[in-house]
Formats: C-alpha cells, sequence, structure tokens
C-alpha cells in the first residue's frame, strides 16, 4: 500500500479509537494518553499537533473565556475595600511602605487615597464590590474573587508577558498555546485560540500575549476583529466569488494531485487539505463573527451593537466562538490604566464610564453561559496585570484627578465556572491594602490553578526545547485548591 | 464526522511532517526519530563493538540522571555527580557508583535493576526510564570498564579519513552518506533533473528563481562543469547576501523597533545593509565574527567595523514609564550573552544565569564571568539608544563633504576683521560701554567678551580683540548674509537625515562597572566578584588575546574551539537539506541529539576552518555533491525506511521560507524591485494592525517600487510583525531565533490566496502570461507555468487550467465590473508596458489562473 494511504488509515483508524472511548471514562483516556506518549516513537512518526487529546486528568473546564483588562484595574476602587485607607486619605504615606520600592510615576512621599467609591456587601457570601460595578453585584453568587494577587512586575509589558507566558520577556508560549499544544483543537473550521481586542489597542505585552513562543507557530492565538477582515486575509479579493474560488480551488486541487502522484510527498497531501480548511474558514469565520443574528434580547442585555469594535461584542463573540468548539478565547479590552492623567482615568466618573463598557456585557455573559449549561465546563477569568497603589500617583498628585501608579504587591481579579466555588472570597490584604497578609496567589498560582481545571498538571504539561522541559509555571506554581468547589 | 476524519487526518499529516523537526524531543505531541533508532542500532550492535561513552552512554546518563546527579550544586542529590569520571568512580563509604568491569559492584547498575520502588533509578515519579535495550547498554559499558570520554561536541574536530565504500563516489560528502547507506543497504537516488536542480541551487543560493536564460543556458550546455558554472554565477549575484542575510538577521534579532509596549522604532537597517555585503564579499566567518562583537575595539575601526558591532545593539530596549534603566540593560547585556553563545558555540548557556546548568559543566560563576565580558559597554537602555553612529550612504557622504567645505569658508569669511565689521563692533561697545556695570549686562555676554571689555581698549591682547570680534560677527550686520548662508548650509545637513545607528562602544577604564555575580540571576542581589573569562570545560583564553570582546571573538574562531566551525556548519546544512546534521541546532550540549553524521560533520567543520572561513567555498562543496543533487522522490521504501529523510538517500524537499516566497511570487510576477539596502519598507499589510500603546507610529504603505522589494527589506515591528511573514513561522525577531519551525495551516492558504501583496502579484503575472506568453491560452499558460515551476508545463496542467480559464472567461464576459476590479492594475516591470491585446475578462480569467500557480504546492516548495 502507499504509504501516504498506510499512514491515513493507521491515522483514521485510532482517530476513531479516540472519539469513541471518549464514554470509558477518564482513567482509560489518561492511559490512552500516556500510551500514546510512550509508544509513539516506536510506532509511527504520524501525530498531529491539533488533534484533540485528553489532558493529564478529567477536567472541570473544557474551555477558557480570559477576559483582561489591559492597563490594570483599580482593585481598590472595585474588589478591595480598605476602610482605614479611607480614614487615613490625604495623609503623607508611612515610610514602611515606600522603604526599598520603587514605582513607575511616583517618587519622594506621596498622599494615601482611600477609595472615593462607596462599597456594599454583595450576594449570599456577601462579597463586596464597588459602586462602579453594579451589574456585577447580580453576580457575585457565581464567582470567587481572588483579592490577594501578586506578580513580580510594576511595568505593563513584563507584568502581561509574566501573566500569559510565565516570564517576564519575551520568547515564550502563551497561556493559550499550551492549553492547544494540551489539548488540540476541537474546531473543524476555527482556530482553536482566538484573541479579541477591543479599543483599538492591543496590550502592552504585545503579541507575545497570545503567541506560541518556542512551541510550533499551530498553537498560537489567532486575532479575530470586528473591523476588516474578521480573520486576516479571510476575505476574498474584490471580485472573486465563492465559485471562483471552488473552481480555482478544484483546479489547484488537480494539480497539486499530480504533484503528489509524482513524488509521493505525503506534504502534498497535506497542503491539499489545508487549503480545503481554508476554505471552509472563509464562511465558518464571518459567520461566527456576525452577531446580527443573536436576537434584540440577547444583544440588549450584551449591550452589543452589530457592526461595532467593543467589549460588549466581543463578549457575545467569546460566546458564540465557545460554542463552535475554539477552546480558549482571550478578551483584551484597552483603557483600565488609571494613572489620573486626564478625566477617563479618574476612579471617580472616569471609573464609572469604563466601568459601565464593562460590568455589563461580563455580567451578561456569565449569565448567558449559565442560561445555556456553559458555565459548568467554561472558565471565565477577569482581571488585569497587577494592581494600582493605596496611594495618589505622583505626577497627578497636585491635580485635581484622582490616579493611582501600578502596583504588583497586591491585586484582585475574579474567577467563575468550571468547578471554581460560587460566591467566594479569598485572600486578605493589609488595612491600607500595601501587602497580601493572608492566602497569597502569585500569578503563577493562577497559572497552576487554570491549568488544573483543564485536567493538566502543570509540573508535567511541558515542552522539550534547547535542552530542558520547559512549562508555562517555570519552577513555580501552587493549585490553588482553596477556590475549588 | 468522516469529514472530520478526512480533514482532521490531513491536516495531522501537515503537522507531523512539518514539525518533526522541532517535536522530535517533545514527548506529549510526538515521536522520536524513527531513522536515529535506525542509526543506532546498525552503528553499534549491542553486545559486538565497544560502547562509546560519548555517543552513547553519556546521552543516557544525561538525559535520566544529571538532573539530580549533574553539575547543578543546588540540586545535587546524596552529593553524588555522574557527569565527572573522578566523582563517578570514586569510592565512598566502600561504594562505588560505578566499578569499571562490574556492573554488579556498580550502585548505578544495582540501582537501575532495582525492583524496590525506594531504591530504583531513575526514581519512579520522575518521567524518567531507561529501555531494556539502554539499561544493557550501560551493563556492557560498565562490564567494557567503563571507559571516561568528554561530550563529543566538547572536543575538537580532527578531520577524519574518508570511508571506504562498495560504491565509488566522487565527492567527500557522498563519501561518509554513501557509507552511511550502505550500512542500510540503501544508496543515493538518482540525480534531480537540470530544472529542478537548477531551481533548488538558484532557490539555495540566492534565495530567488534563477534568470530564464541561465535556466537555459544551463539545461543546454553539454560541458561536464555545466553546473559548476552555473553554481559560480549565483554565487556572485548580489542577491546571494540578501538571501543569506535572511538566517543570520534571525540569529542577530534585527528588527525596525525597540521592543516592549511602546516599541518605537529604532534605525538599524544600515547594520542588515552591512551584513549583505559582507556575505557578498565572502568575508571569512572569524573576521565576521571580530567586526560584529569587538569592531569598536579593533586598531582604528573603520565605520564599517564599528557598524558590525549594531549586532548586539539589536537587543530590545524598554521606553515604558518608570523603568528602571538598568534593569533593561542587564538583561539586553545576557541577552548577548546568550545570543552569542547560541550562534557560535550552540550551547544553551543562558541556563547558567540564574543556576549553574543541570546538564553541562557550566556554572554560575562562569556565566557572570563570560557577562563580564560584555558588561563594559556604555549603552544604558536609555531612551534615545545611545552611544550611536552617524552613518552616510555614499551620497549622503559626498554630499555632507561638500557642504562641510562650504561651511568652513563660510564661518572664516563670518570672522574675517573686516572694516565694516570691526566699525559695527567699535559702535557696539560704545553703546554698550555705559551699561557694562549692571549686572544684566553681563549676564547676557559671554564670560571672555565681558573680560575683554573691562580692559582699556589699547591694552588688549589679541585673543581679546578677536573675542569681542566674533561676538559681534554673530548678530552684526556686516555679516548678516554670511550668516543665513551658513544657516541655509547648516539645515541642508539636517535634511541629509544620515541615520544614526547604535553601536556597541566600550566605557573608558575609569567608568568600568563592576563585575559581579548575579545571586539566582537578580541583578539586584550582587554575589562575588569575577574576572572576565571562558568557561572551564572549553579550551583556555589565548594567552596573547585581550581580556575584552576582541579577545573573545578571537577565543570563538580559534583553531582549539570545538564548537563554532561545527555551529557553523551545521547552520549551513540545515538551510539546504531542511534539517542540521545535528537537529537540535541550538543545543550541541549532552540533552542535544547526537549528530546522524559525526564523520561528516567533523570533516564539514574542519574543511571550513581550513578554506579560509569561507561560506561560498563551503556552500560549493556541499551543493555540488550528489548528494545535494539527488532527486527528491520518496518511494515506498524510503518512506518506510526513512521517513524524515535523517539519512539522505534521497534529495531534501520543504516548503520555502517567508520570505523566499514573497520574494519568488514578486519575481514570478515581474513586479519585484531589485533595489538593494535602504530604510526598511512597508509592503501592502492589512488595516489597523498597527495599535500599540503609547505610541502614535503608523504603517503607511508603500506607493513606489518599495511595495516590490525583497522581504528582507520589509518593515519589522517587534509587537506587529509583518502578518503575511508571521504566518509562514518568521520570527518576531525580539530574541535570537536558532533555526524557524516549519508548520502548515490553513491560514497560510489564505495569505497567498487573499493577501492584496498576493493579489497583486497574480494581476501582474496575468499581464506577464498575456504580454510574453504567446497568442493563444494555451501558450500564455504553459509560459506562466515555466516562469513559476522552472520547467516546461505538461500538456495536462495546462489542460487543467486553460479550463478553468475558458469557464472563468464566459463568467467575466458576463460581469464586467467584476471582472475590472479582479484584474486589477498591477501591471509587471519586467515587460515594456503596450497596449494589451485582451479584455477585462481575458485579464480577470487569466488573474484567477495566476492565482491558482502561485498556490501550487510544486510553487511552494523548493525541491
Amino acid at each position: 500500500m502507499h504509504p501516504r494511504l498506510q499512514q491515513l488509515q493507521y491515522l483514521t483508524r485510532r482517530h476513531f479509537f479516540r472519539e469513541s472511548s471518549v464514554g470509558l471514562g477518564a482513567l482509560a483516556l489518561a492511559s490512552l494518553w500516556n500510551q500514546d506518549r510512550a509508544t509513539a516513537s516506536s510506532k509511527t512518526a504520524v501525530v498531529s499537533p491539533l488533534v484533540p487529546r485528553p489532558p493529564h486528568f478529567t477536567p472541570k473546564a473544557k474551555r477558557v473565556i480570559y477576559l483582561h483588562m489591559s492597563g490594570a484595574p483599580p482593585h481598590l476602587d472595585l474588589f478591595d475595600y480598605k476602610p482605614e485607607l479611607v480614614k487615613h486619605n490625604g495623609k503623607d504615606c508611612p515610610q514602611q511602605f515606600l522603604k526599598g520600592k520603587r514605582f513607575a510615576f511616583t517618587s519622594g512621599v506621596p498622599k494615601l487615597l482611600g477609595t472615593p467609591r462607596k462599597y456594599k456587601q454583595y450576594g449570599k457570601a456577601g462579597i463586596w464590590m464597588s459602586d462602579a460595578i453594579p451589574r456585577l453585584h447580580e453576580i457575585a453568587d457565581e464567582i470567587t474573587v481572588i483579592r490577594s494577587m501578586t506578580t513580580d512586575e510594576f511595568n505593563h509589558a513584563p507584568a502581561e508577558l509574566l501573566l500569559y507566558t510565565g516570564f517576564a520577556r519575551q520568547g515564550r508560549p502563551s497561556l493559550g498555546a499550551w492549553v492547544i499544544y494540551g489539548l488540540g483543537s476541537e474546531s473543524e473550521n476555527l482556530p482553536g485560540f482566538v484573541v479579541l481586542i477591543s479599543n483599538g489597542v492591543q496590550p502592552s505585552g504585545g503579541q507575545g500575549c497570545w503567541g506560541s513562543g518556542f512551541l510550533p507557530s499551530v498553537y498560537q492565538g489567532v486575532q479575530c476583529r470586528s473591523k476588516g477582515d474578521p480573520v486576516l486575509y479571510v476575505s476574498d479579493p474584490q471580485g472573486m466569488d465563492r465559485d471562483i474560488r471552488r473552481k480555482s480551488l478544484d483546479a489547484l486541487k488537480d494539480l497539486n494531485q499530480w504533484q503528489a502522484d509524482e513524488l509521493g510527498h505525503p506534504e502534498t497531501a497535506t497542503r491539499i487539505a489545508q487549503y480545503e480548511l481554508a476554505f471552509r474558514m472563509q464562511m465558518s469565520v464571518p459567520e461566527v463573527m456576525d452577531i446580527s443574528k443573536e436576537t434584540r434580547q440577547t444583544l440588549d442585555e450584551y449591550g452589543a451593537q452589530p457592526g461595532a469594535a467593543s467589549f460588549a461584542n466581543n463578549c457575545l463573540l467569546a460566546r458564540r466562538l465557545i460554542e463552535k468548539g475554539v477552546r480558549y478565547v482571550q478578551l483584551f479590552d484597552w483603557g483600565w490604566d488609571f494613572h489620573g492623567t486626564g478625566p477617563n482615568q479618574d476612579i471617580r466618573d472616569g471609573l464609572t464610564r469604563k466601568c459601565a463598557t464593562m460590568d455589563k456585557p461580563v455580567a451578561a455573559l456569565i449569565k448567558d453561559l449559565k442560561r445555556r449549561g456553559l458555565l459548568d465546563d467554561t472558565l471565565v477569568i477577569w482581571g488585569g496585570e497587577f494592581g494600582r497603589t493605596p496611594f495618589r500617583e505622583g505626577r497627578t498628585a497636585g491635580g485635581s484627578i484622582l490616579g493611582r501608579d501600578h502596583y504588583p504587591n497586591c491585586y484582585s481579579m475574579f474567577l467563575c465556572g468550571a468547578g471554581i466555588k460560587r460566591g467566594y472570597t479569598h485572600g486578605e490584604t493589609d488595612e491600607l491594602g500595601f501587602a497580601v497578609v493572608k492566602d497569597k496567589v502569585h500569578v503563577h498560582d493562577l497559572q497552576a490553578t487554570i491549568l488544573h481545571q483543564l485536567g493538566f498538571d502543570h509540573e508535567k504539561l511541558t515542552f522539550r526545547f534547547q535542552g530542558r522541559d520547559y512549562r508555562l509555571t517555570d519552577v513555580h506554581g501552587h493549585v490553588v485548591k482553596e477556590i475549588l468547589a | 464526522m468522516i469529514y472530520r476524519l478526512v480533514g482532521g487526518t490531513a491536516l495531522l499529516l501537515g503537522g507531523l511532517l512539518h514539525l518533526t523537526p522541532a517535536n522530535a524531543t517533545d514527548k506529549p505531541a510526538s515521536a522520536t526519530d524513527k531513522s536515529a533508532n535506525v542509526a543506532d542500532k546498525s552503528t553499534h550492535a549491542v553486545g559486538q563493538s565497544p560502547i562509546r561513552f560519548d555517543r552513547e552512554i553519556r546521552p543516557l546518563l544525561a538525559r535520566n540522571c544529571f538532573g539530580c546527579h549533574g553539575p547543578d550544586e543546588s540540586h545535587r542529590q546524596a552529593g553524588l555527580r555522574l557527569d565527572v569520571e573522578e566523582a563517578a568512580k570514586r569510592v565512598r563509604k566502600g561504594r562505588q557508583a560505578i566499578k569499571p568491569g562490574d556492573p554488579n559492584q556498580s550502585e548505578v547498575w544495582k540501582r537501575i535493576i532495582s525492583t524496590d520502588p525506594e531504591e530504583v533509578m531513575p526514581p519512579a515519579d520522575s518521567e524518567r526510564a531507561l529501555t531494556a535495550e539502554q539499561k544493557e547498554k550501560i551493563r556492557l559499558w560498565i562490564e567494557q570498564g567503563a571507559p571516561w570520554g568528554q561530550h563529543w561536541a566538547f572536543e575538537k574536530p580532527i578531520r577524519p579519513a574518508l570511508p571506504a565504500t562498495q560504491t565509488p563516489t566522487q565527492h567527500p560528502i557522498d563519501a561518509f552518506i554513501v557509507a552511511r547507506l550502505e550500512r542500510e543497504k540503501l544508496t543515493l537516488s538518482p540525480p534531480a533533473d537540470r530544472y529542478t536542480l537548477a531551481r533548488r541551487v538558484a532557490l539555495d543560493l540566492t534565495g530567488l528563481p534563477p534568470e530564464p536564460h541561465l535556466v537555459q543556458r544551463f539545461i543546454d550546455d553539454p560541458a561536464p562543469d555545466a553546473y559548476e558554472r552555473y553554481v559560480d554565477e549565483l554565487l556572485r549575484s548580489p542577491a546571494f547576501g540578501e538571501r543569506w542575510a535572511r538566517p543570520w538577521l534571525d540569529l542577530a534579532r534585527f528588527a525596525d523597533t525597540k521592543g516592549y509596549e511602546k516599541d518605537l522604532q529604532r534605525t538599524i537597517w544600515p547594520y542588515r545593509d552591512w551584513l549583505i555585503r559582507a556575505l557578498n564579499a565572502d568575508m571569512p566567518f572569524d573576521q565576521f565574527t571580530r567586526e560584529q562583537l569587538a569592531g569598536d575595539l579593533l586598531p582604528q575601526p573603520t565605520i564599517d567595523q564599528l557598524l558590525a558591532t549594531a549586532f548586539h545593539r539589536n537587543t530590545m530596549a524598554n521606553d515604558e514609564g518608570g523603568t528602571d534603566d538598568e534593569e533593561f540593560r542587564v538583561a539586553a547585556v545576557k541577552d548577548r550573552v546568550d545570543t552569542t553563545m547560541q550562534v557560535w558555540m550552540g550551547v544553551t548557556f543562558g541556563c547558567a544565569k540564574c543556576h549553574s546548568h543541570k546538564y553541562d559543566p557550566f556554572s554560575l560563576k562562569e556565566y557572570y564571568q563570560l557577562y563580564s565580558f560584555f558588561n563594559q559597554t556604555e549603552d544604558a537602555d536609555r531612551f534615545d539608544d545611545a552611544p550611536k553612529l552617524p552613518v552616510p550612504t555614499l551620497e549622503q557622504a559626498r554630499k555632507q563633504a561638500a557642504i562641510r567645505v562650504q561651511l568652513q569658508a563660510l564661518q572664516e569669511a563670518q570672522f574675517a576683521a573686516t572694516v565694516e565689521l570691526k566699525r559695527e563692533a567699535q559702535q557696539w561697545e560704545t553703546q554698550l560701554r555705559p551699561k557694562l556695570d549692571q549686572p544684566d549686562t553681563g549676564k547676557n555676554l559671554p564670560a571672555e567678551v565681558l573680560q575683554a571689555l573691562k580692559v582699556a581698549e589699547d591694552q588688549r591682547s589679541d585673543a581679546q580683540k578677536q573675542a569681542i570680534l566674533r561676538h559681534v560677527a554673530s548678530f552684526a550686520e556686516a555679516t548678516s548674509e554670511i550668516r543665513q548662508a551658513i544657516q541655509a548650509r547648516q539645515a541642508e545637513l539636517k535634511a541629509l537625515q544620515i541615520p544614526e545607528v547604535p553601536i556597541l562602544r566600550e566605557l573608558p577604564p575609569d567608568k568600568r562597572r563592576p563585575n559581579r555575580l548575579h545571586i539566582r540571576g537578580n541583578f539586584l542581589d550582587s554575589g562575588e566578584a569575577v574576572q572576565p573569562d571562558t568557561p572551564k570545560i572549553f579550551p583556555p583564553f589565548p594567552k596573547d588575546a585581550p581580556r575584552n570582546r576582541l579577545g573573545l571573538a578571537q577565543w570563538l574562531t580559534h583553531p582549539d574551539n570545538p564548537l563554532t566551525a561545527r555551529v557553523a556548519v551545521n547552520r549551513v546544512w540545515a538551510l539546504l537539506f531542511g534539517t542540521g546534521l545535528v537537529e537540535s541546532q541550538e543545543d550541541f550540549g549532552s540533552q542535544g541529539q547526537p549528530p546522524s553524521h559525526p564523520e561528516l560533520l567533523d570533516w564539514l567543520a574542519v574543511e571550513y576552518r581550513d578554506n579560509g572561513w569561507s561560506l561560498k567555498k563551503l556552500l560549493k562543496t556541499i551543493v555540488t555533491s550528489q548528494t545535494y543533487r539527488q532527486s527528491s522522490k520518496l518511494t515506498p521504501e524510503l518512506a518506510s525506511k526513512d521517513p524524515r529523510n535523517r539519512l539522505l538517500a534521497r534529495g531534501p524537499r520543504f516548503r520555502m521560507e517567508a520570505e523566499m516566497i514573497r520574494d519568488v511570487s514578486l519575481a514570478v510576477s515581474g513586479l519585484l524591485s531589485r533595489k538593494m539596502y535602504g530604510p526598511s519598507v512597508m509592503p501592502p499589510q492589512p488595516d489597523g494592525l498597527w495599535r500599540s500603546a503609547y505610541s502614535g507610529a503608523k504603517w503607511e504603505t508603500a506607493t513606489n517600487e518599495d511595495r516590490y522589494r525583497r522581504g528582507i527589506y520589509t518593515f519589522i515591528k517587534r509587537t506587529t510583525p509583518y502578518p503575511a511573514m508571521a504566518t509562514f513561522d518568521a520570527p518576531s525577531r525580539e530574541l535570537c531565533t536558532i533555526r524557524r519551525i516549519n508548520t502548515n495551516t490553513p491560514l497560510q492558504a489564505l495569505v497567498t490566496l487573499n493577501d492584496t501583496a498576493f493579489v497583486e502579484m497574480a494581476q501582474a503575472l496575468a499581464r506577464r502570461m498575456l504580454l510574453e506568453g504567446g497568442k493563444t491560452t494555451e501558450e500564455r499558460i504553459a509560459h506562466g507555468l515555466r516562469l513559476a515551476l522552472v520547467r516546461p508545463a505538461q500538456p495536462e496542467e495546462v489542460t487543467i487550467l486553460a479550463e478553468l480559464f475558458a469557464e472563468r472567461q464566459a463568467h467575466f464576459a458576463k460581469h464586467p465590473q467584476e471582472a475590472k476590479l479582479f484584474a486589477g492594475t498591477t501591471t509587471p516591470t519586467t515587460t515594456a508596458p503596450t497596449t494589451l491585446p485582451s479584455s477585462d475578462a481575458d485579464r480577470a480569467a487569466l488573474t484567477a489562473v495566476a492565482n491558482v500557480i502561485l498556490n501550487l504546492d510544486e510553487f511552494l516548495t523548493r525541491n
């Protein structure tokens, strides 16, 4: 038999076996997976980079929606209520908190800044939230708020890279890429890892935040856009229609088949298949990106508008994408860098306005996922790359606009769905919000926890590069068991 | 379901075939190298010949034992290390880890075969394991006296004797390859036909398809050295430097921006031009090394030698608010250390920056000793990227010199003590005199003028008189015309916009930084002081060499250096064959893969060094071998025996790299601009991509010939690399990339089908077919195929495309608007513009044909 056909047949059988064994339980799957790892070398050289595969153990989460607020939201004005700080508002920041520390835009002795926002407890668990995020109050019983996040970096780009790649410099694979590397892609006609960006600016960490680093580039995130081509180059050129495209691809296929028969290289067969897949993507991508078919009610709930490029649209798109089998959807929303250098960066009105574009669609997304039964196995994460200082930012301290500087030592975020506790607050910072005093969660711990929910032991999801087994959590990371239901 | 199986399966195949280079060591997703297994077995049938420590045992120990019993003292278990012979064989408390000749008294062997889960090694939970065959090898090796030896790659290569082969071979390379094949009862494939060969070697050497007339001459040339002369012609082409600059630019992490958040523009393209010129001039690799690592330390360095040092100024710089410049300066210096050791010596030395290397004998201290060589340059992550070197082009230099001559004459004229000027000076002094004692007056005058004025006029020295006169000349009526002329000249100088390129410059001796070890890699946590030195495992630093970067460059290219030549030839081999002789090009250390043909690697390394480090000679040696010239046809036998072609029983065949796909498509369509050098250019890319934080930089699509330049000139913004090339695996150039991982994805199909740049190429190719191809549709299509594939078209191929044409022509004739849009207006530059003997429908239908041609597997593949 022709070797290519042999390989095809072998693969097909194996693929079928894999598909049909889904019901056999995690144990069987895990052993199959391990067996594959062990024997792939001797049996065949044919293994797909994207074929769906089970993780190390039964996962709680089958997919992830990560909502990133680029710039770092002021957590002290959203989730981490510090009445003592309010009491000391306007006083000089005590020396003990400044000694040996560097801040991005603050030197000398800054003034403490108690939140001007009103705080209350919400939901059965009494989760503290400010009045900036009224719609999130409604989903208090669905989420776990972590108030004890901490990172090592106080500039946007390195902090984002640390968060998404486990390392503060460029060159390593991103979280989404690790997930697709580990799990493959469920989607036939869509990328497994999609990135959506709102407010026009990509995150400071650049494409490294969804890059594949040293992993093969098939694992990198694919940016889908609301304006222009929904995926780069997915639209046919002017004057080309579907019929011409089909006929052209048929001619191409015939000619490539000649080449395949002539030289016998399996890559040629692959190329033929990739062109067919591209053709299908040209249909499926615009379809999934077109939200106009959603009901009026849904659109209103999210605050989404067909044709616009907004965070609300992206939240709705995230749901549409995961419904179609996309495994990991990463949103970046620009405009959370609340230094106080302009009215939009004021933690009073500016924050109210910014939050209004965020809390409604996020609440809608979580409710929508729940209604559709997707929240049970979809992990939703909300947060920024670090926190903001309990004092006023140095450059703007003399003005009337209230802003805060970058602060890596503590910040807040929330998670929900897929085996995360519902209605729970984890960790604490001290009375003035300068340090974590209970249940510190480092970004490496967050990464370990996300991978854990997806069924991975973060120490075993590795890739050998330059003679070393690399992993997302570098040499760190502990699963935060306390937040798991 | 069925659909998915078929589609998914084919996808797999592609992934597999293209991914294997990277995945051979990647446990989850892939498979080890089948042909390498074949190789292992046949080379050393177990139990027959002596086991070779460096090739067979050391890798096993390294992978399974060194993690806990290796060079890294902080993770060492039970105080035992197995990477050093003396330690491994030492008697400790009456026991020996390895007792030569006696496996049963060797603790290592006892632990390996132990059934006690507490005792067994490697430990059950370590994810390490030895196969039965590997265990047997270790046993035999101990039995044979456990002979030790250095890791193969750390020993100096010695020119090996050519192996004897049953089939006679003409070329040394073939002798090594055939000898190996004969052990598997395989032979070389027949030579590729001349067309295939003409295209293959042209793509490899110049990155462009060969000129049709050169191909024809080669095809028609009956002389035995026809191929050799064809190769010489390609090596002489200026396109050679452009093609071979590409891989080096990946190593140099060359880009047009600084990286990180703002990712602002940086003028460093003159370095790229230096590189192209150096490669075209076949600059010997030792000189090439010296100039890039230490051009500034050479005696009386030329502008070019200074410019070469920009190699290490391609490190990123962080302009984010509030960053600590020292933190990012240190990061850049570490990048230089890591990159140097990766590029020249193929070792993962960077691992030792936080802790001693786990597998190779590099200590934390040694890392910072090497770091010390690079720690003394002036640059310090400053916003202006200083120090910088003005690098005028020839044209600019000429203009600059002319203006400077004029300026000098004008300046002399301005200060000449003319009668008018003297009179004005006198008047000025008279008016000023009553106010001379007021403090304001003093403030507005230069000190020496004020001083001169305080001296009585007849007692002033010449210098004092001169000072007053010069001062007055700066505003006097008498000099106003001259001053205007000076200003105009100065404006002209500025308008030249002479690029200023960041370079390396050593700090003066009194400003040197202390060299200290960074504990756990943290620059804020300094440890003991260290001196510049190279790792002990390698030959010593040359005695007569200076302890600076220049000495380091000499050490790297010293004949005793075991790695530099091997790593360099392996890189070249990988570019020609798709895979290096050492597949892990980035790691020649104990964790890397052993070479498929060790003797050939050494032969090439020694040959390269002995030929005067000439890249062109090395290339000519390789491409004239029968191994290189074989047909790539895959037979069922080869597919099963050696699916990844590690044994090279057939010719290499792989997808073209990103830049090559662009360049070849442009060339075939007749659009390619052959303009060389200059600032990076912006060909069409989709709108709305450049959206970096806090940066207003814009992509301004070129509308002149810059739209059609070679890919090497495309502007690279690190946080948003040119997407068409990134899709074909071009790296972001943030860090040194040793090898690109070839992938095969549907997104790539979308680029070559739909990207504006590629649509324009199809439109131009359609016109080229019309203008040059002949009168009939068939002739025109055959012409297009011949241009693209560099071979005569087959009638069946023409028929398939002619059918597409006819069908499309009929469609477009009915839809004139679509036809106009699809045919576009892009015209090739290869043919004189004439009135096209065709309709929009013809042009549009041929554009559809051209679009297919530019997407053919054969076209996208270097075969």
